[in-house]
Order: C-alpha cells, then structure tokens, then sequence
C-alpha cells in the first residue's frame, strides 16, 4: 500500500515585484526518492523554503501524512518531520561529530554533559548512514564525504519523515556518491520519504523514482523516471527557446587574444588549454562545482594556478599576478558584486573610475584629467540610474549596481574580458543593456570569456562554447550546434558526440 | 535620500572647526589670558607632536587597519637611537632614529600586509615587544646626551627649541607633514588606492590594486611620523628612554577620528585630522587653565573618542544598513 508522505497543492508564494512559485503541486510518497529539478530562479529554493517553514505567507495547502498543516515557522517545520540538507553544510569544524549530531539537545546529567550517553547516541545516528568513525572526532578532521554523511545522520536524528537534500554530491568523487546512494536506497526502504535536488542529470537517473520539472515558479511536469530521458527533462527545464531576445551578431574574429595553455590547479581544474580570438565571445559551460569560477580567477591571477601559461595579445603573463593582467588587458568581472566587486559605501563615480587608477598615474600621481566625461560618458552609456555620480553605490539597485561594475571595466578598455555571471540577479531591462553593452565591446575587438549559469544568456551571446565538468574542458560547441539543450546536456557528460 | 559622499565631507571638516571655533569661545570665557598670540603658540607647540603623530596614523585608519598601536614603541625607538647615535654626528644620528623607526613601520608592513595579521593585535603585539627589548638592552635606564656647548649633543637639544621666524620648528614640521599628507591622500595614485583599500580590501584586489603594497606603504608612513615625532620628544626631553611616546597612540587615533576620519576606512580627509588635533590641543589648553589634573584630563579625551565613534557608527545605519 502506497501513502503520501507530503502533498502541497496549488502553492504560491510572491516575491516584491516576482512570483517565484505560482500554484505549485509537488508531492512525496513514503518511501520514495523524489528529483526536483529546474534552471536557476525556477523556484525549487522558494518551494522548499516554504516546506521549511521559512515563509508565513505563502499560500496553498500542505498536506503531511494526509493531515493538513500550516508550515509558518522552521519550528513548525521541524514539529511535522521535515528536515533539510545544504549544499554547504551546516556543522561547526572545531567541534566533535557527537557534539554537531545532537546541538541543541545534548544530554546532559547534573546540569553537565553526560559524555558517555552523548557518544552512545551519536554512534546509533552513525550506524544510520554507515559511518564508523569515532564520534569525538572533531569535525574538521574528517572528509567531506563522512562530513557530508555527518550532516545527513544529524537531520535523521530528529526522526523525520520527510529529508530534503539540496545538491548533496557537490562535494564528493564519483565512489563517495555510489556509497551515498547505497545508503539513500536504505533509507528509502525504511519509509522516509526523500526530495532530492540537483543539477547532475546523471545522479538523478540513478537514485531518482520519480522527477518534477519546475519552469518560472510553475511545474512543467511530473514524471515515474522510467518514462522520460534527460533530453526530456532538459527541454521541460529550458523550454521554448527565446532566440529573437538576442540580436544576431556577426562577429568578425581577429588575432588570438587570450592564450590559455595548460593550465592546472591542483583540485580545482587540469590541463585546460583554449584560445580566444579578438571580437569572439566564448561561452564557458559547466555545472556549479565544475570549476569554472576557479579557472576564470587563476587565469587572470587572482588565485594561483600550479602549471600553465596564459598570454594576452602574444604577451605572456608572468608572475605580478592580477595588476600585471589589468595592465596587459585582462580583466575580470567579478562573480558576487557585494562579496568582491563594488565599493558599496563609495560613489558611482569613484566606482567606476577605481580600475582606472593606475592607468591615469604618472609617476605616481593621479591626473583626474577626463575622469568628469568618462563619468559622464558610462552613466549614459549604460543608462544607469542614480541620484547622481555622487551617491553611494550601495544605495543603487541591483541591476544600476552591475552596470557600474561592468562599466568599471569597460572603461579600462580590456582586451580580453572575462565575466562571470555578469547578470546575476538583475532585472530584465539590465540584462538587455549588460548583453548590448559586451556585445559593443565585442565588435571593437574585445575577446570575451563568459561564464553564466543563465543558459538563455549564454547561448544567445556565445559564438562558441567550451564545456567544462569535473574540472576538465571535454567538448567545444560551435554555433550550430550550441542550444540550451545541448549545453545543459553537454554539461552534465552526455550529448551526442563524446570526445573526451 | 542619502546626502552626496562630497558634501558629507565639507561637513565633516567644517564640523571639526565649528568644535574648535566653540571651544576657542569658552576658552575666551574661562580665561582672559586664553585669546593671545603667546596661548595660541603654546596650543600649536603643545599639539605639534601629537598633530605629526596624527598625520601618519590618519594613513592607517584611511586605509582601513584602524590603528598602529606600535606608535608609542616607535618614537621611544627612534628616539633612543637617536640619542645613542649623537656621537657620529648629528645627521648620522638623526637619520640612524629615523631608520630605527622605520624598521619597526617595515616589520609591521609586512606582516599585517603581506601575511594578513591583525593590525591591532599586531602592532600590540610590536608595542609589548619592543617595551621589553628596549629595557632589556639598556637595563631600564634613560639614556642622556653630553649636552656640552658645541658638541652633537647640544644641537640635538636645541632641536626642539628651534624657531623658525615666529614659529617653533616642530610646529612648522607639522604643518609640512600635513600639506605633505593631504597631498598624498588627495592626488596620488597611492592615497587613491589607499582609500579603495580601506573602503573594501576584497573589492580593491578585483580591482587591480596590490593591496599588500598599499598596505605595506601606510605602515611605513605611520612609522616615519611617528619616528620623526619621537626624535622630537627625546630632544625635548633632553634623554632618551623606552617610556616617552606613551599614550600617543590613543590620543592620536581620537584626533584622527573626530577629524572626521572613519573607524571602519575609506572616508575622511587631512584637513579634518588637522583639525582634530587642534580640537585635542583647545580642549586639553582649556582643561589646564580651569586647573584640571592631566588624569582626569585623560577621561574627558575617552569621552569624547566614545562620543565621536558612536556618532560615526550612528551616522553609518542611517546611510544604510544593509551596505555600511
């Protein structure tokens, strides 16, 4: 017999200014392993925050065991049984496992820590997921894989009935997973009902019994895993393509600008080797974790990079790190503009004129000279919207926020320019003024490198794709045969050619 | 709406004045003798080490490490080199304290910008160190120069005691450091980088700035100020001895911060510093002449340091919250 763990029907929850889920149904049978998948911002977060009690005004029912609940607080979350997973887990490193698995509700015996019942306990929970490790191990001495199985045991320790485990096997090789899932299907078999969340195809097929696609807060369909195939998943993820958004650009391609031979950081990315040629926009496809990000950062010097070369315009990087690259014509757009992009508490204008400085210096001393018009110049530019040139940066919005940040390195005149997630966040009409503005670029004779997990972005700008996974370049795309569906295929290791 | 960046600072420093305009009025209140050319000399003189002092640590707190707490060490340091060093010379002698401080402001630059130590743990760390080794080395004792007319040692005394025209030599080297300075915040690459540092280290290194260099340099700047200061003070004390420059570190953070230079980087200006220094020096004069002991004076200067921070802090939520 065959019962529901979790049905939510009809669920919406608004945003100011989105509706991140829109009448959402999503249900769990016990004993069911449960994929949710969608692209980014299709709102697999938001419904599971709802489920997490994190939202008191979401609306919709919740069903949990066939009695309906109201989920307002993570309180009453936790009361009904459902815990959660993170991607980036939730343990403190110094203490000890036993201590991380029971927080909160450590036994104690005269207003003391009872050590020995805190180890007998812990070391049941270990039993749970097969990990026999000591329990006052502390919890930076173990791996990320029994780190990640610690966190698993310590939700299960609350006695839940419904576990959702959000991008559990970002962390772990390729046996670390087989080992987890031996464990899930454990898990399955004693009646917890399991929602698992990923963007690896692969492991989806696996471990998955049934799948729910989520497309711009609506579910685009439900599936028994057996009746779809990844190609089917990935058109309901991506669905119709919106190819007339981007205008099509005739690139004309000039010189190699950036040469990137070999480059390898131990852990993070090996042996990658690419050209990019004046006017081209590359796309650099990838799952989170495929190291993208840490590939962009050594290559122009912000991190280090084990072996490799990289040269700009026929000039070889040598060791000044990212200053030398900024003066040879490198540049980096960062990932996370508060995190380490923006002044946020400096104006507009001393933003956008920051990476100038030691292009207007001489011998040391700044010369404002056309700071004044090339303010000008990029606030209209980029159409940004500010009280003026004066006003914090940090008092802009978001996507007024990103247009600084690229203008910041447009008016370096870059060579080779590379954007990690250039629109992150941002409106839609910011967007269309960011693609314009790196397409201009382009036609000057700019080379650009662009990292985006916004694949309707990435597709519409890129002239050509390199396909990163596991920290390995496997495939290049060319224009033709570069859509949504192939690069998110691609990015997971399947496709149609495979040459490795 | 949030007032533009340019003229909060106008305020900051018109602030800063408009304090040293009040206090000049009371002090005109308090004493008759207060509002002369002579007082107003004896205030320059008073401040000028503290004002040198400043004009350096202003670098540290703009560039967002806060404070160099290894002042003090600093300028009884250099002074004690100095004095030891009086019989190769006067200029040897002067140039081998300054170097002596200097090394001090080359070890802190490093290690806090190259290898990312706390800065004020540091430079504690350096203060507490130095105390020790300079007692050690010269067994507690004060070091005296032979002052004999016509020797190195009696130029050395007469250092303090020099005038330039109408004005004392260390009032006149003050001014210098801060016209120096201002110009150096202002108009360099290095103050503008300085300032892209302090306001956010992260956002500085994506931006293209060595910001260990950067770093590095304003640790050197504070350690000349400061060496030059406790070269200074050693003349005027005629002695050389590990304890001279106590407290300097303290009172020159506060006049840098009611200068309107802010706690957490970025923002300020020398021309306020300056001004926060004659603040301290008005307000110090002030005190005397009402016959307040210089303990007590001590609580009034904490005082006004909380006042000044907490405003600042105030000032920042209300710009924003979410990016201060």
């Amino acid at each position: 017999m065959v019962t529901t763990a979790l049905s939510m029907e009809g669920i919406t929850k608004r945003f100011p200014g989105t509706l991140a889920v829109d009448g959402v149904d999503f249900s769990v049978e016990v004993g069911e392993i449960h994929a949710l998948v969608g692209e980014n911002g299709a709102g697999k977060s938001t419904l599971m925050n709802v489920l997490a009690g994190l939202f008191a005004d979401y609306s919709g029912r919740i069903l949990i065991g066939g009695r309906e609940v109201t989920l307002h607080s993570p309180t009453e979350a936790k009361a009904h049984g459902i815990e959660m997973t993170h991607q980036e887990l939730s343990l403190a490193a110094p203490l000890s496992i036993a201590e991380n698995l029971l927080a909160g509700r450590l036994p104690t015996r005269y207003g003391l820590v009872h050590r020995r019942a805190l180890h007998r306990e812990a070391k049941a929970l270990l039993a749970l997921v097969g990990l026999d490790v000591d329990p006052g191990t502390a919890v930076s001495e173990i791996s990320q894989h029994e780190a990640q199985l610690v966190e698993i045991a310590k939700a299960l320790g609350n006695k839940p009935c419904i576990l959702v485990m959000d991008e559990p096997t970002s962390a772990l090789s390729r046996e670390e997973v087989q080992r987890l899932f031996a464990i899930l299907r454990d898990l399955k078999r004693g009646g917890l009902a399991i929602v698992y969340i990923s963007h690896h195809l692969s492991e989806i097929f696996q471990i998955a019994d049934r799948v729910t696609v989520l497309r711009d807060g609506k579910r685009v369909g439900a599936h028994d895993i057996g009746e779809v195939t990844p190609q089917a998943i990935v058109r309901m993820m991506v669905g119709q393509a919106v190819d007339e958004f981007y205008a099509r650009r005739m690139a004309k391609l000039g010189d190699v600008a950036l040469d990137v031979a070999h480059a390898t950081r131990y852990g993070f990315f090996h042996d990658v080797s690419f050209q990019v040629r004046r006017g081209e926009i590359v796309g650099l496809v990838g799952l989170s974790g495929a190291g993208r990000t840490e590939l962009a950062r050594s290559v122009c010097g912000l991190d280090p990079m084990h072996h490799g070369r990289v040269s700009v315009m026929g000039n070889v990087l040598a060791t000044g790190g990212y200053p030398e690259a900024v003066a040879k014509g490198l540049v980096y757009l960062s990932e996370d503009r508060k995190v380490d992009g923006l002044f946020l508490r400096l104006s507009v204008r001393f933003n956008l004129l920051a990476a100038l400085t030691p292009f207007h210096s001489v011998a040391g001393i700044y010369r404002a000279g056309n700071d004044g018009s090339i303010t000008e110049r990029y606030l209209k530019d980029l159409d940004i919207v500010a009280a003026s040139a004066d006003a914090d940066v940090g008092t802009l919005s978001g996507g007024n926020q990103q247009k600084v940040l690229l203008a910041k390195w447009l008016a370096t005149c870059p060579r080779v320019l590379i954007l990690d997630e250039p629109t992150r966040g941002v409106d839609i009409g910011a967007k269309r003024t960011i693609h314009e503005a790196v397409m201009a670029l382009a036609d000057e004779g700019t080379a650009v490198l662009l990292i985006s997990s916004d694949l309707p972005e990435l597709v519409g700008l890129s002239e050509r794709a390199l396909v990163m996974r596991n920290g390995r370049l496997i495939r290049e795309m060319a224009k033709e045969e570069l859509s949504e569906e192939t690069a998110l295929l691609a990015a997971n290791g399947e496709g149609m050619v495979s040459n490795a | 709406m949030p007032r533009s960046a340019a003229a909060l600072h106008t305020l900051d420093i018109i602030g800063v004045y408009a304090v040293a305009g009040l206090l000049i009025i009371l002090g005109m209140l308090v004493s008759p003798d207060f509002l002369t050319a002579d007082n107003f000399l004896s205030i320059l003189s008073a401040v000028a080490l503290l004002g040198i002092v400043a004009s350096g640590m202003a670098f540290i707190t703009y560039s967002g490490s806060m404070a160099d707490l290894s002042v003090p060490a600093i300028m009884a340091f250099s002074g004690i080199i100095a004095v030891a060093a009086l019989p190769l010379g006067l200029p040897v002698a002067l140039a081998l304290g300054l170097l002596a401080g200097l090394a001090i402001g080359v070890m802190n630059g490093v290690v806090v910008g190259v290898l990312n130590a706390n800065p004020i743990l540091w430079t504690l760390a350096v203060a507490f160190f130095m105390e020790g080794f300079m007692r050690f080395t010269w067994s507690n004792n004060q070091l005296y120069p032979d002052t004999e007319p016509g020797t190195p040692g009696a130029a050395f005394i007469e250092l303090f005691r020099t005038r330039v025209g109408a004005l004392p030599l260390i009032v006149v080297v003050m001014f210098a450091l801060f016209v120096l300075g201002h110009a150096t915040m202002a108009w360099t690459r290095f103050g503008r980088e300085s300032r892209l540092v302090g306001s956010h280290r992260a956002a500085a290194r994506t931006s293209g700035v060595r910001v260990s260099r950067v770093v590095f340099l304003n640790f050197l700047l504070a350690a000349f100020a400061a060496s030059i200061a406790g070269i200074f003070l050693a003349s005027m004390n005629k002695l050389g001895v590990f304890y001279l420059g106590q407290g300097y570190d303290f009172r020159a953070v506060t006049a840098v911060v009611i200068g309107g230079v802010m706690l957490s980087g970025g923002r300020g200006h020398m021309a306020g510093v300056l001004g926060g220094v004659l603040v301290i020096g008005l307000l110090t004069n002030i005190m005397t002449f009402l016959g307040i002991t210089a303990f007590r004076q001590n609580i009034v200067t904490g005082m006004v340091f909380i006042a000044v921070v907490g405003l600042q802090q105030y000032r920042l939520r209300a710009r924003g919250r979410d990016y201060a």
